[in-house]
């Protein structure tokens, strides 16, 4: 989700198997650069994998370039990357947030064979996304202030997860300013 | 979050006035143990009944448990109703109160396990008047196998307990719509059954205070809803003594598992609390 000059980046904690829970501190949020972050939400094992080729790639860029990658061309690398695979996905649906030229927040999401979507509020993925879409576009606001930003995060995301069987049993929510990075995790039902 | 448990409160006066104003002989009439509903007419039955029954399907996304020990029968459930992997609910109540005396779980569909448990409780307090004495829990059980086993094959999902205290002591069966009716001390049903028997099973003795084998059915239905996705929201736990039933406690499952397992904070966590201050 977008706020005033920064972003805040969530996720769910659970990994499970069908109905049942095999771990509560699974993490699927995943730093590219100190202002680039992608969440995974998916099938696990492809999250794991994913991951580690994004930045296996951004590591050849940064070789490469000497700098950081741009967010929005990330998201074009990571489009292109689950294209690859169109007749044989990843079981992925990328989350991309980041802040880039003169700090302005740049949020994405794709399918899982790589359709960017940009939005300039907010945007969504996993198995309670529909639950999400609901809660994020009753409480965004524009402009919020990175202390608002992570109160409406973890309110959506935990009222959200509240309703779905397969995700919860915690939160962990990221904000990031052009200044610093704020990471917590959310005391959620474990149930 | 804190759940609204209101649904949850009983807001009915216990019904004795009995079923005095019924003119059809539906129910008690010659034809009452067959099936009793109508069935639709079409040229295809089976087919039809099969199409119907993957739609309905219920996967029993639930946890129930019951067990006898000496002072009784404890029955315990959790609280969510879930739609594949949306939660409709968190409020559900699947303990359900056939009489003052005998108490049975809903697990499966909750449209079937209301509905016939609900008849059961009308079938039951006839007897009461029929025979001028109370059903016993095998009676009652039966009564429900034998409808449930008339239907079997159309798609009915029920799977559930029977709970009481007759003249022979506590009673416990296992009732389900395949048509088995299984007597027993310790039952668990539902998709979170397997976890709640592995800590049921850890911790039962015969001889318990009606408090401990209350804080064990919790701890147990707790397990469950931690474990399993489709069990969750509030666990009820009730006991069953010769007076009859009453309700022991409702605890909300997301604020248990802090009781159990405080959040302790780590080293690391500490000093970053600490570190502003210093």
């Amino acid at each position: 989700m977008v706020g005033k000059n920064c972003f805040a980046i969530a996720s769910d904690r659970r990994l499970g198997v069908q109905l049942q829970t095999v771990a509560t501190d699974f993490q699927r949020v995943f730093k590219i650069h100190d202002k680039l972050y992608i969440g995974l939400s998916g099938l696990a094992t492809d999250v794991q994998t994913l991951y580690q080729r994004l930045v296996f790639r951004h590591k050849l860029y940064q070789l490469r370039e000497e700098r950081d990658m741009k967010p929005q061309t990330f998201a074009s690398l990571v489009s292109a990357l689950l294209y690859e695979k169109r007749f044989g996905p990843y079981f992925c649906q990328p989350v991309i947030a980041g802040l880039g030229e003169d700090n302005e927040p740049f949020i994405c999401t794709m399918d899982c064979i790589g359709a960017k979507e940009l939005a300039k509020d907010f945007v969504v993925s996993g198995t309670a996304s529909e639950s999400l879409y609901g809660a994020c576009e009753s409480m965004y606001k524009p402009n919020m202030e990175p202390e608002e930003l992570f109160e409406t995060v973890s309110q959506a995301l935990q009222a959200s997860v509240d309703r779905d069987c397969l995700s919860g049993w915690g939160g962990y929510v990221l904000v990031v300013t052009p200044t610093e990075i704020q990471e917590r995790v959310i005391k959620g039902r474990m149930d | 979050m804190k759940l609204d448990v209101s649904a949850m409160e009983n807001n009915f006066a216990p019904v004795h006035a009995g079923v005095g104003d019924d003119d059809d002989l539906g129910l008690f009439g010659a034809g009452a143990d067959l099936p009793a509903m109508e069935l639709p007419t079409c040229a295809d039955f089976d087919g039809f009944q099969k199409t119907n029954k993957e739609m309905l399907k219920h996967k029993k996304g639930t946890t129930t448990l019951a067990f006898i020990f000496d002072k009784g029968v404890i029955v315990a459930a959790d609280s969510r109703a879930s739609m594949g992997g949306y939660i409709s609910s968190q409020t559900v109540r699947k303990i359900i109160e056939i009489n003052p005396y005998m108490l049975g779980t809903m697990a499966g569909g909750a449209a079937d396990c209301q509905f016939w448990h609900r008849n059961l409780g009308i079938k039951c307090r006839l007897h009461e008047l029929a025979n001028k004495r109370r059903i016993s829990v095998a009676g009652a059980s039966k009564l429900l196998a034998n409808i449930l086993y008339s239907y079997r094959g159309m798609g009915l999902s029920i799977g559930t307990m029977i709970a009481g205290w007759d003249e022979k002591g506590p009673g416990l069966y296992y009732v389900d719509s395949e048509g088995a009716r299984l007597v027993g001390s310790r039952f668990s049903v539902g998709s979170g059954s397997l976890y709640a028997y592995g800590i049921l099973d850890e911790g039962y003795r015969y001889v318990m205070s009606v408090e401990e084998a209350g804080e064990l059915a919790r701890r147990a239905i707790y397990h469950a809803t931690f474990r399993d996705g489709a069990s969750g929201g509030c666990v009820s736990v009730y006991h069953v003594g010769p007076d009859g039933w009453t309700k022991l406690s409702g605890d909300d499952v997301g604020e248990l598992h802090y009781k159990y397992y405080p959040v302790q904070a780590t080293p690391v966590e500490q000093e970053m609390a600490d570190a502003p201050a210093a």
